[in-house]
């Protein structure tokens, strides 16, 4: 009751007395933030190059699950960083009105600098998990860029946080050594132990996950109270974004629709029924989202490679995809040779036995195999190789 | 400290790249995101970390010595836990062309967590209970 008495005024460090408050604490929590910040920035990375319109680095088309699987865990793993880094910031609040040192004007900068590269840290790690939370819930409450922000903030978070750990490493390794428990705390202390607040920030961590993984993990779908998703939608897939809010409803569903299929000079038209003619190939391929949704899906309809051999397209070759959508960022993509020429890439006419309904990308729509979702262009029109 | 002054080292450069990349967004860019940035802090140092403070210095006296363990571990956990779920309680995404998105009562998921806690809780202090009873 220390803050009690000496109120009003502003705390010392010394006013802060659970004996909760420690750097044993405080290191085991920030081992296994570090592990989530880890995994969320190199899942984070992976995601930026399928984004990126010439990666530096290739992407396979395999495993078809791949994009699933990392945009989900970096989604889990920001879910999971949340309670530990407020757990975290609690235990060190205090250290926020330590004394600022007296005296020799190189202790005095050296303790500014080190402040100063804890609140940028700090500053970026709660900048990453809010814009990265909301985001998952399509909520944009921001006038910043959002993929060019969370990912240069996500560099400054991770330097910051390597940084951190290198002027913390004695500290680090004095705390992970010692025991939790101990000395016994005063009598007036009726609270927890260390050892059962750790304990339980795990659980509050392994809750969080639990409560939005459903979003991705069939087998947790219905346990997820917090998913963004439940995995149901048209066709028994969800969508992102709806026929109406790409302005495509009258042009999709206009019973004069073509294809058009171009290499250079050379151009092909197919009608909807043209492709149908065409060999229908199924296979199984989910839809997997920023967001860190995902959903698989029996995706019927032509094979790419077939429709791009008409006009004699190279192996290899890239491939432009363009939507009826007309405005926005993702009305058309590029995919690369290799996922154009994977035997599993489709232009799909139907999903789960059903005709592709319109907000689905009814007449047609390019599914691949690991691939983000906003590059499986839907209401495609045009198809062109690149040269 | 040779490790120390190099892992320090990498950390510095892969900040300059982020700060870097940040600077490279554009000035109007970079007003939004600043106000976020130190937003962020704010909001915890001068709002969730006093309020926490002042909470638990109020609830205090209303609970039993003997509870207050299990009463700050259940706080704790409903307290994190709802913070990862403001977007989908407050359902701010929503839209009303896409039904697939947010398509739960998210409200009542919340009641379900927080029953399921208390009953944790409840538990969980029957148990230290008849432990400590038996030890005595």
């Amino acid at each position: 009751m220390k803050l009690a008495e000496r109120l009003p005024g502003p705390p010392t460090e010394e006013d802060f007395d659970s004996p909760l408050r420690d750097e044993r604490l405080t290191a085991r929590i920030g081992v296994l933030l570090g592990i989530c910040f880890g995994l969320a920035f190199v899942t984070g990375l992976i995601s930026h190059l399928h984004y990126s319109p010439e990666p530096w680095l290739p992407l396979p088309s395999r495993p078809v699950w791949g994009y699933r699987v990392t945009q989900g865990l970096h989604v889990l793993s920001g879910t999971a960083a949340i309670p530990l880094l407020l757990v975290k910031l609690w235990s060190v609040y205090p250290k926020l009105f330590a004394e600022i040192p007296k005296g020799r004007i190189g202790t005095l900068v050296l303790n500014l600098v080190e402040r100063a590269s804890i609140g940028v840290l700090v500053a970026a790690a709660i900048f990453e998990l809010a814009s990265g939370l909301a985001n998952s819930s399509q909520w944009y409450p921001w006038g910043f860029h959002f993929r060019a922000t969370h990912y240069a903030i996500a560099w400054l978070a991770i330097g910051s946080l390597i940084l951190h750990i290198a002027v913390k490493l004695p500290v680090i390794r004095r705390a992970l050594g010692e025991p939790l428990t101990g000395p016994e705390p005063g009598p007036s202390y009726a609270g927890p132990s260390r050892r059962a607040l750790l304990r339980t920030t795990w659980i509050a961590s392994g809750v969080a996950v639990a409560a939005a993984a459903g979003n991705t993990v069939p087998f947790l779908r219905k346990v997820s109270v917090f998913a963004v998703r439940n995995g149901r939608g048209p066709e028994g897939i969800p969508i992102n974004k709806s026929a109406k809010a790409a302005d495509v409803v009258a042009t999709a569903l206009d019973s004069s629709f073509t294809l058009t299929l171009r290499r250079g000079a050379r151009e092909v038209s197919l009608t909807r029924a043209d492709l149908k003619a065409m060999t229908q190939r199924g296979h199984t391929l989910p839809i997997a989202c920023v967001e860190g949704w995902s959903a698989s899906g029996t995706w019927t309809g032509v094979r790419l490679r077939e429709l791009l051999d008409l006009v004699d397209g190279p192996a290899g070759s890239d491939v432009e995809f363009r939507s009826l959508q007309q405005h926005g960022a993702f009305g058309h993509s590029l995919l690369p040779g290799n996922f154009a020429d994977d035997p599993l890439t489709l232009l799909a006419l139907r999903l789960n036995g059903e005709e592709l309904s319109i907000d689905h990308g009814y007449p047609c729509r390019l599914i691949a195999p690991d691939r983000p979702g906003v590059f499986q262009t839907k209401w495609v029109h045009e198809i062109e190789v690149q040269a | 400290m040779k490790t120390r002054i190099a892992l320090g080292a990498v950390g510095v450069t892969i900040a300059a790249f982020g700060a870097l990349r940040f600077l490279q967004t554009g000035l109007a860019n970079m007003a939004y995101s600043v106000a976020w940035l130190v937003g962020g802090v704010a909001i915890h140092d001068g709002l969730i970390a006093p309020a926490t403070i002042l909470l638990t210095l109020g609830a205090r006296p209303l609970v039993p010595r003997a509870q207050r363990s299990i009463v700050t571990l259940a706080a704790v956990v409903l307290a994190t836990v709802t913070v990862t779920a403001i977007p989908v309680l407050g359902r701010f995404g929503a839209r009303s062309d896409n039904l697939t998105l947010l398509p739960r009562n998210y409200v009542a998921g919340w009641f379900v967590f927080a029953a399921l806690v208390l009953v944790c809780a409840l538990a969980a202090g029957l148990w230290s209970a008849r432990v400590s009873s038996r030890r005595k």
